[in-house]
Parts: structure tokens; C-alpha cells; sequence
């Protein structure tokens, strides 16, 4: 799969990764999509570091981030983006199945651009990943610095 | 007799009035009588042959009994007259007054004699009265002195002196209420030897303090006589003499022995609830870890159930027969099941969890927004709603929102059957500061056998076949009811309807505005 990487996904669940690139298949988004198992790598990726180091200097039109990740978090690595000048303009939706309050409240505290609850029931959540990949990706006009189409 | 007489007068009198006392002409008469019975006593001598010569001293003892009796005045008097009796009655020539050259002697003797016993007698007169006032002063002040110390016995306060070397002078009746010994038991010995004192400084400290300030106050732990350790709180006041120099320490000290202990018991409550509480709220960490878990862990490998069932119905699904079709429908049903039940517990935990953010909520427009949104869920069903008035209350906005979501929806779920359903919602009472609000409904109703299942998590009184739902609304509406701290209750007729009663504060007195 040859991505451009215009959808940054963090994701440490491989079933979630692939029910997801099902959702986007239908739109031709799925090679589109980069994925990263847990926030180090996501942090090595935005920061052109280890096996990122020669990727193009683009930011992702689009980050969907999971909070729950091995090594850093998903919380740690939404506060090194928002925080970081060249980064801070990358819309992050996080993605998650955590319905608690506290992940809501620290996340939009963060700046977080969306926040979706990833639903149980297939269809929803096929919908749910699609309307997020045509909006961002697709729609949303992405902030200069960004992989264009 | 006479003069003993005077006497006694004086020494009852008061001390000032003593000294017009011997201005009164009754001396003055006495100096006469004196005197005149000194010439008596002459006379009846001298017409005895045996004594023919006069005798002047005779007249020395009017004068002296006059001066000690009267003073200057009277002996004065006396003198006079003895002097001229004298001349008249016995120097010659007899029966006159005229006095010849050679008698001249005589009367100086005389006169210088009545002179000296007057002025001693005077000066002892003097120092007699000064002695008798200095004695009254001293009787008053014992008197006040005596008032001053039993009113310090009147006090409920333990009060004692001790000198500078420690030894007690002064034990008053509270002292000897609290410590059991009497003032002569205590008097003289050694007061923090006695009391087998236990300081909380160095004794050493507390004499610099003493001796600089000239006061203490602290806290010392003492011993009665029959042998219980007390904790008082005592006052030390240094006393001076007149130069300056330290004389007495006076100790005040109230028994705080019974307060200590509800203070230790206090602390040690305190301690236990501060351990409690750090125990709940670990306990509560881990049920919100717990939550947490069930949230994101527990509904991951539901979602894949279904995505994956859903991919392989896409896939292969034209290969199943309608029973592979059915049973591939059951697995995702479930799956979607076992997600709301997931759902529903962690909403209701949280409940337990989240505060309670009070607010005045105003329940007409409350119900009003609840209502619409329910209406607009169904559509093309004919129910009659009647809303009644509902007095505004305070409460958790969103809380009591899910109160009357609950309850509303569960009214439209069970009068799904009904051609019309009835709906009517409103207040019952408005009293003793509550508001009672109801919710009825003329729909499936229930058995009230099992009315004590009503309010559980999970209980369900219908078949799911019949109406869905996890059960936990109804848990949910009691435990949101209960932290405002109202009551709920479920009364139904089989068929014919369910009437629900909840009541709460009109303002709010359990967690103030937390």
C-alpha cells in the first residue's frame, strides 16, 4: 500500500485498523491512510524521526488518534501537537471507546478538533469513520503545511 | 469603779470618737468629786488627834485619778482646786485664801508633783489611744482580708500560693475539691511534690518566664490525693513585694482532665474518619479505574464481533441459508445488546461518581423540553400528554432531566399496546419544603407482588419479548432521586397503568452548593 499519508491514524488495535480501512475502502481513502500502533511512533512520524526520517516534510491532513495506546498515550501525544508550533494546526479527532467524561473534558481542554465515541454497532461506526475521513480529508480545506490531494 | 467604767466606754466607742469622749464635762465633775473627797478624807483626818498635821498628798491622788481619768484638762482642774482647799481648809491663816511666804514651798511642791503626774499620765493616755486605733485598723483589714480569701474560696477555680521555694502558703476550697487535700494538709509542704507535677518545658523554663513576664499559662499533668492523674490548665501570677522582689506565685488551674479526652476522642475520630475517607477514595479510584476499563476494554472486542460478523455477512453472505442469515442476525443483535448494557452500567456508575451540581431547575420547562423531545420520537403514536404545573426546585439540571427522561419514556414505552395513551405528569404537593411530582400512564402496568424489584439494576417486571430495555432506568431515577435526597416510588395495576411518585427538596440542604 503506497500512502501519501494524508490521514495519520493511531492505532494499536489491528482489528480496529482494519475494520476502519474497510470503512474508508468504500471512498478510496484507505491508502491514504498511514498507520501508527502507539504515540511514540505517532510522535516519530510527525517528527520525521526513526524510519520517518526521509518521509516528505508534510504534515497529515488529518490525525485520528486512539487515547488508549501503548508507551505514550494518546492524551500525551494530543498535548505535544497542540503544543507544538509546527504541529499545533493539525486537526486531531480522537477516536475512541471511552464514553468518560474526564477523557472528554482533558481532550477538548487540549484542543482537540473532535471527538468521536467509536460505536459498537458496525453501521454506525463504518458511518462514523467515513463521515470523519471525507470531512477531514476530503472536505475540510486543511491548513497550509498539509498533504495535498 | 468609776474610772473603769470610762474605760470601758472608750473601748467600745469608735477610735475617733474617743477623743471628744475626755472633752465632756463628766470628767470635770469628777475632778471635782475627786477632790472633794480628798478634802473630806482631810478633814475626818485632821479632827482625829492622832494625825493633826495636814495632808497634801491626799490632794495628789485626786490629781492623779483626775488626769488619768479626764487628761490635762480635768487634772488641771483638780490641781486648782486642791491648791485652793488647801489654802483654805489647813495653811494659815485657816479659812482664807491668802497664802503666807512661808507655805509658798509648799504649794510649788505641790504644783510641780500635780504637774508631772499630769503630763505622764497624759503621755499614756496618748500611747494608750494610739494603740487602741492601730489595734482597730488591724481588726478592719483581718476583717476584709478574711472576706477577700473566702470569696477566693467561693470560686469553683483551684487556686493556690506557693512562696519562691515552692512551698504552698494558700490552698483555697477548689483546691482542695480537685487535689482531695484539706488547706492544713497542703500548707507547708512543697506544691509540685505534692501534686507530683508533670511539666511540659523545663521547669527551669517555666521560672525565667515566671520571673521575666510574670506570668505562665500552660498545661500540666497533676496527681490528686487518691492517686488519678488530672490535666489542667494553669495560670501562674508572680507576686511582688513592695521593692520588687518576687515573694509568691499564685496558681490557678482549671481541671480540663474531661475536655482533654473528648479532644483526644475527637482526634481519634477524626483520624479514623480521615482513614475512612482516604479508604473510599481509594475505593472509588479503583471503581473509576475499573469504569474505565469496562469502558474502553470491554467494548473493543464487541465492536470487532460485529464488524467482523458484518464484513463476513458481506462477504459470504450470499453462501448462508436463512438460518445462517438468522443466526449471523442473533450475533450481531447481541453484540449491539451486550454494548447498551455496557452503556447503561457505565452511565449509571457514573451517577454514583459525578457531583452533584446544584442549581435552581425549573422543572415546567424541564418536563416541557423532555416531552418535546420524546413527541418528536413518536411520531405517528396518538398519546395524549397532560402536563401539569411543577413548582421549581434545586437540583442537578442534567440529573433530574434523566429523572424525567426515565420515567416519560418508560410511561411511552408501556403504552405501546394502548390505541391512545394516556400520559399525565404533575405535581402532587408542594410542602413541607418538597415537591412531589408524578408521572402516570395507562399502559402495561405492573404486578405490584413484585414492587420491591422495581428501582433494582438489571430487574426487569416484562419479558423482553414484550418491551426492551436493560433495566436500569428506573435503578438510575432512584439513585439520582436519592442523592438529592427525595424518595421514589412505583405503584401499578396489571394492565391498567403505573403511577410513578418522586419527591425533592425545594432547597437544596444536602451539599450546600457543591
Amino acid at each position: 500500500m503506497t500512502s501519501i499519508g494524508r490521514i495519520l491514524m493511531v492505532e494499536d488495535d489491528p482489528k480496529d485498523v482494519e475494520l476502519t480501512l474497510t470503512a474508508l475502502e468504500d471512498y478510496n481513502l484507505a491508502n491514504e491512510v498511514v498507520v501508527t500502533g502507539d504515540g511514540e511512533e505517532a510522535l516519530d512520524f510527525l517528527y520525521y524521526r526513526g524510519k520517518w526520517a526521509s518521509r516528505p516534510r508534510e504534515n497529515p491532513a488529518v490525525m485520528l488518534l486512539d487515547l488508549k495506546l501503548p508507551k505514550v498515550d494518546g492524551l500525551e501525544v494530543l498535548r505535544q501537537v497542540k503544543s507544538d508550533e509546527n504541529l499545533h494546526l493539525i486537526p486531531v479527532v480522537v477516536l475512541t471507546s471511552s464514553r468518560e467524561e474526564k477523557d472528554l473534558v482533558t481532550s477538548y481542554r487540549l484542543g482537540v478538533n473532535a471527538y468521536v465515541v467509536k460505536p459498537v454497532d458496525f453501521h454506525e461506526f463504518v458511518n462514523a469513520i467515513r463521515e470523519l475521513g471525507v470531512f477531514w480529508a476530503v472536505i475540510n480545506a486543511a491548513p497550509p503545511g498539509s498533504v495535498r490531494k | 469603779m468609776s474610772w473603769r467604767q470610762t474605760r470601758n466606754d472608750a473601748s467600745t466607742a469608735r477610735p475617733i470618737a474617743s477623743r471628744p469622749m475626755s472633752r465632756t464635762p463628766r470628767p470635770y465633775a469628777l475632778a471635782v468629786g475627786y477632790v472633794a473627797t480628798s478634802l473630806a478624807a482631810s478633814l475626818i483626818l485632821q479632827t482625829s488627834s492622832r494625825f493633826p498635821t495636814p495632808f497634801p498628798s491626799l490632794y495628789l491622788f485626786a490629781v492623779a485619778l483626775a488626769a488619768w481619768n479626764g487628761g490635762p484638762g480635768p487634772a488641771l482642774l483638780s490641781i486648782v482646786l486642791s491648791v485652793l482647799c488647801l489654802d483654805y481648809f489647813f495653811l494659815p491663816p485657816l479659812y482664807s485664801l491668802q497664802l503666807t511666804l512661808d507655805e509658798v514651798p509648799v504649794v510649788i511642791v505641790f504644783l510641780l508633783f500635780g504637774g508631772l503626774i499630769t503630763r505622764f499620765s497624759d503621755v499614756r493616755r496618748r500611747v494608750e489611744r494610739d494603740l487602741r486605733d492601730a489595734r482597730d485598723r488591724l481588726q478592719a483589714e483581718v476583717v476584709v482580708r478574711t472576706e477577700q480569701a473566702s470569696l477566693l474560696d467561693l470560686t469553683h477555680d483551684t487556686i493556690f500560693v506557693r512562696d519562691m521555694d515552692d512551698v504552698i502558703t494558700y490552698w483555697n476550697h477548689g483546691a482542695q475539691e480537685l487535689y482531695g487535700w484539706s488547706a492544713e494538709e497542703a500548707r507547708g509542704q512543697r506544691a509540685h511534690e505534692l501534686l507530683r507535677t508533670t511539666f511540659p518545658v523545663a521547669v527551669d523554663e517555666i521560672r525565667a518566664e515566671l520571673l521575666g513576664r510574670g506570668r505562665w499559662d500552660g498545661e500540666l499533668t497533676n496527681t490528686t490525693a487518691t492517686g488519678t492523674r488530672v490535666v489542667v490548665a494553669s495560670r501562674c501570677s508572680l507576686r511582688r513585694d513592695h521593692l520588687g522582689h518576687p515573694v509568691a506565685v499564685m496558681e490557678t488551674n482549671n481541671d480540663i482532665t474531661e475536655r482533654k479526652r473528648w479532644e483526644d476522642d475527637i482526634r481519634g475520630l477524626n483520624r479514623e474518619l480521615a482513614q475512612r475517607s482516604t479508604e473510599l477514595e481509594a475505593i472509588n479510584k479503583e471503581l473509576e479505574a475499573f469504569a474505565y476499563s469496562v469502558s474502553h476494554d470491554l467494548r473493543a472486542p464487541l465492536r470487532h464481533m460485529s464488524g467482523y460478523a458484518e464484513l463476513l455477512q458481506k462477504t459470504a453472505g450470499a453462501a448462508l441459508d436463512a438460518k445462517g442469515q438468522r443466526f449471523m442476525a442473533t450475533i450481531l443483535e447481541s453484540a449491539k445488546r451486550m454494548g447498551d448494557l455496557i452503556d447503561d452500567l457505565l452511565a449509571f456508575s457514573r451517577i454514583g461518581r459525578a457531583e452533584t451540581r446544584w442549581t435552581h431547575v425549573d422543572m415546567n420547562q424541564l418536563v416541557a423540553d423532555v416531552v418535546a423531545e420524546l413527541r418528536r420520537d413518536t411520531a405517528g403514536r396518538d398519546i395524549a400528554w397532560n402536563v401539569g404545573h411543577i413548582p421549581a426546585c434545586d437540583g442537578d439540571r442534567s440529573m433530574l432531566r434523566l429523572v424525567l427522561l426515565n420515567l416519560l419514556s418508560n410511561a411511552v414505552k408501556f403504552t405501546r399496546g394502548r390505541p391512545r395513551a394516556v400520559i399525565q405528569i404533575g405535581c402532587l404537593s408542594a410542602s413541607n419544603g418538597e415537591v412531589v411530582v408524578f408521572v402516570r400512564d395507562n399502559g402495561a402496568g405492573f404486578d405490584m407482588r413484585y414492587v420491591h424489584k422495581l428501582f433494582g439494576v438489571f430487574q426487569r417486571l416484562h419479558r423482553a419479548d414484550a418491551f426492551e430495555g436493560t433495566g436500569i432506568g428506573l435503578a438510575t431515577v432512584q439513585r439520582i432521586i436519592h442523592r438529592h435526597g427525595g424518595t421514589v416510588r412505583g405503584e401499578g395495576v396489571v394492565d391498567q397503568g403505573a403511577t410513578f411518585t418522586f419527591s425533592i427538596p425545594k432547597r437544596a440542604t444536602l451539599e450546600g452548593g457543591a
